[in-house]
């Protein structure tokens, strides 16, 4: 039995896709490719699979983890060229490695996220405007936005220590969009979402972004606690 | 269009995947001037649509022709809608993005009634003329074909060309006379004379209708150009074995209903269940034989990476083979995580053991459909089956460990009393008696008994065909005696408003004067009727008022064997002297044996050259 962790890649094709949509797309991926994918065991076995993030739809990306247990052994070489083969277009994977067991989990050991936002400006607005918008916004010691917990009741949170950094992309910048970097931190495997910086930056500063799902992000690159 | 809809409009509606036609084994072709361009409608949402196989089957053969490229579309969700209409885009099929507008070909299945007002919109919504005799030159021929293409004359103004039957053969035959055509520089019209002559095709423009003025009643029906046949034959697969299935199918990116692959193992129905119109319509039971199944299956799980397949048929158990069927199966996929499963079974205890046989896990809901609850009633509908095989099929059920049972009825039947009724709820309450009987030890911690009842629709080519259906206040009447005589609190009773059984008993069998109702309903609105959240009674009811056209007409009359029917000139090869005899064998409560074991000549035999039932429908293995 062996553990396989590959990298992929989530291009304009399927960035309509949900995250159940996705997995379903792995799951009948892996039989096509014929691998030998180990199932759970119990009244409803399921494939033993997981993948590091969830992908919200309209999410592209240049870096998800995924994981898969087989049962038999299998080539990390073989399996990328395997897999590619069944995987419809705006899905690829880049690289796979064997997994050792007792390791810290995908999830646990990503420190950041780095995205690309393409936002609509609610008005035409300088690079500088925003550039100064943004320094605003970073200063502020305390961002509390309020948030929904479990139990559906509102509370408070800080965002701010989850922000890294917040950039304009000055070659793609246009009076109608605007494009951001945003490197996010993961504190006890928590983070926000890109988008919700921006209405909170609508909120905190003044309104300078159209926010609806029309938002193009894009993830970047995760950096895991081992790469850091 | 592509780039524009994908960025400002998918990102705003539900499920936008699966406006992009970019799914595993879609199939795409870079089109040239000669292509024949062909969408296949279906009339409801991708999700419903997505799990018809007809479609799967069509798409299949049409495109393995190099010169036709067949796509898909699907009614578009509310969302959807509104967002192509405040942009003013046209509805497009998925593959190409192509607007609707621009096919030779826009192919609508009719698979139920209550989907026809989705028809119209559809065809709005590509930027099509809706009424057939005013399409311009450059507009697309509309098709449509399915099980209520057996009475297309609601339809009539808004369909160029009905298939008649089985489409497998005859599609081809009308794409070729089109390649041809294309060829020359005639016009609509010499098309659709062209088609006309071909067995099974229906052009309803060339065809006329006279009422009675006092009763309007039809009292002729005919064609009005030398091309249209008097009578329209309908077509079917001779040689089912040998037939076309798709080796690859789309693989929907979302959740369709049935998200399995779905396996014809035969087609057609012996049973004669009265109230059936697929029992008449599709006979005669034409088989597939267990190396063909178990070769396609494979091939259909390597390319589509499914891990659940269904047997689908009218009546899964009367496959002639049906046991050593599913051991070659159950041996095959052993150990592979690849699961089976059995709908339409028959009422009998051998169904359980199958069932048992396959579904070596979980024991979810149990579903059989003794459809009438007296021994009278289910002799006048000619069910076949007995009480006590009911309540043997549900010990063993009970003693194998299932808990939830769920017993589908209809109400409204030729004939039926309260009494009748009443039985429903007592044969409820004999399954949970059933229950008690078994020991503690075995059965199921949980019981659940759910009693359906639907309203029933006489449908066109069946022996109920006469009859006037039951008012709506004699529907009210009946559920609320059957929910008086439900006492177990184990028993729950699940039925519908009979308003949308209401609207399909007029439409199925209804004339060419509904084209108007149907229009009407559309300019008010009306879609995804079949939906209960958008099902909206009152404006069909304004529809019929403002077309000065009387529903009960259509659906609560009960007409003479001798009145024209205005499906009549379709034959399907079920002789409507036996459906006579049928219906009066109803009357007296006679049945009719299963057609395998006694032929009772309903007319298929001579319908076809070559054809011979009890040589064929067994395919020897």
């Amino acid at each position: 039995m062996i553990k396989i962790q590959y990298q992929f890649n989530r291009t304009r094709e399927l960035r309509l896709l949900s995250h159940l949509d996705q997995q379903r797309l792995f799951q009948r991926a892996f039989r096509r490719g014929d691998m030998p994918v180990e199932y759970s065991l119990g009244f409803n076995p399921h494939p033993k699979m997981s993948f590091a993030l969830a992908m919200s739809v309209g999410l592209t990306s240049d870096c998800e983890y995924g994981d898969v247990v087989l049962s038999e052994e299998m080539d990390c070489d073989e399996f990328v060229k395997r897999m590619n083969r069944v995987l419809p277009n705006g899905l690829l994977i880049l690289s796979a490695r064997i997994c050792e067991e007792g390791k810290t989990s995908l999830s646990a050991s990503i420190t950041k996220s780095e995205y690309q936002l393409i936002v609509k400006l609610a008005k035409p607005l300088s690079i500088e405007d925003l550039s100064t918008a943004l320094n605003t916004y970073l200063d502020m010691p305390k961002i509390l936005i309020q948030k929904r917990n479990k139990k559906g009741k509102l509370v408070e949170k800080d965002i701010r220590p989850f922000i890294d950094s917040l950039r304009i992309n000055l070659e793609k910048a246009t009076d109608k969009y605007a494009t951001i970097l945003m490197s996010l931190c993961y504190i006890e495997q928590q983070c926000v979402k890109p988008e919700l910086i921006l209405a909170s930056i609508n909120e905190e500063i003044e309104d300078l972004f159209i926010i609806d799902p029309t938002i193009q992000i894009h993830r970047k690159q995760l950096i895991l606690e081992e790469d850091s | 269009m592509n780039n524009y809809i994908e960025k400002n409009i998918l990102p705003l509606v539900t499920k936008p995947i699966t406006y992009l036609g970019n799914e595993v084994n879609a199939v795409h072709k870079t089109p040239d001037a000669d292509m024949i361009r062909f969408a296949f409608a279906f009339p409801d949402t991708y999700e419903v649509g997505m799990s018809h196989l007809g479609m799967k089957i069509l798409y299949g053969i049409l495109n393995e022709q190099k010169d036709i490229w067949c796509e898909r579309v699907f009614a578009p969700w509310v969302d959807m809608e509104e967002q192509l209409r405040i942009h003013n885009l046209p509805l497009y099929a998925l593959e190409s993005m192509t607007p609707l507008k621009d096919y030779d070909f826009v192919g609508f299945t009719l698979q139920y009634e209550m989907s026809f007002s989705n028809i119209l919109n559809m065809l709005e919504l590509g930027h099509i003329t809706l009424l057939a005799k005013d399409r311009q030159e450059e507009e697309p021929f509309v098709m449509a074909g399915g099980p209520c293409a057996y009475n297309p004359e609601p339809l009539a103004d808004f369909i160029d060309i009905f298939v008649i039957g089985e489409a497998e053969e005859v599609i081809l035959e009308i794409m070729d006379a089109y390649r041809g055509f294309k060829k020359t520089d005639g016009n609509r019209t010499d098309f659709l004379k062209i088609a006309a002559k071909i067995e099974g095709v229906y052009v309803p423009s060339f065809y006329e209708t006279t009422y009675d003025d006092a009763t309007g009643i039809i009292i002729d029906f005919k064609p009005t150009v030398s091309e249209a046949p008097e009578k329209i034959k309908k077509q079917f697969i001779t040689d089912l074995d040998a037939a076309y299935y798709p080796d690859k199918i789309v693989m929907s990116y979302t959740e369709t209903v049935h998200d399995r692959i779905s396996f014809e193992i035969f087609r057609g129905c012996g049973r004669g269940c009265r109230f059936c119109q697929a029992g008449m319509i599709y006979r005669p039971t034409r088989e597939r034989s267990i190396p063909t199944i178990q070769e396609k299956i494979k091939a259909l799980i390597e390319a589509t990476g499914y891990d659940e397949i269904s047997l689908s048929s009218l009546s899964s158990g009367d496959y002639s083979k049906i046991e050593a069927l599913i051991n070659t199966l159950v041996k095959e996929y052993d150990g592979e995580q690849v699961g089976l499963s059995l709908p339409s079974l028959r009422i009998d205890s051998l169904s359980i053991d199958m069932l048992e046989q396959i579904q070596k896990v979980r024991k979810t809901g149990l579903t059989l459909a003794p459809e009438a609850g007296s021994q009278r009633m289910r002799d006048v509908i000619n069910k076949g089956v007995t009480e006590e095989n009911l309540l043997d099929t549900v010990r063993t059920a009970f003693e194998k460990g299932w808990g939830h049972v769920k017993l589908y009825f209809m109400i409204g039947l030729p004939g039926e009393t309260l009494e009748d009724v009443s039985g429903i709820a007592a044969l409820g309450q004999k399954t949970v008696d059933e229950y008690y009987k078994i020991d503690r030890e075995i059965r199921n911690k949980n019981l659940k008994v759910v009693l359906s009842a639907a309203s029933f629709v006489p449908k066109a080519f069946t022996p109920f065909q006469w009859m006037g259906q039951n008012t709506q206040q004699e529907f009210k009447d009946k559920q609320n005696h059957l929910k008086s005589k439900i006492k177990d609190r184990k028993i729950s009773f699940s039925y519908h408003d009979s308003s949308v059984s209401y609207l399909e008993a007029v439409f199925a069998r209804g004339d060419r004067r509904l084209g108007a109702v149907l229009l009407k309903a559309h300019e008010k609105g009306c879609r995804f009727d079949g939906w209960g959240e958008y099902f909206d009674f009152e404006k069909w009811m304004e529809a019929f008022t403002e077309a000065d056209i009387d529903p009960d007409f259509y659906a609560l009359r009960t007409r003479d064997y001798d009145e024209i029917l205005p499906w009549e000139f379709i034959d399907t090869g079920v002789r409507k002297d036996y459906l006579i005899a049928e219906h009066k064998k109803s009357l007296e409560a006679l049945t009719t044996p299963f057609c395998r074991e006694h032929c009772s000549n309903c007319g298929i035999m001579e319908f076809k050259e070559g054809w011979k039932c009890n040589d064929q429908n067994t395919v020897s293995v």
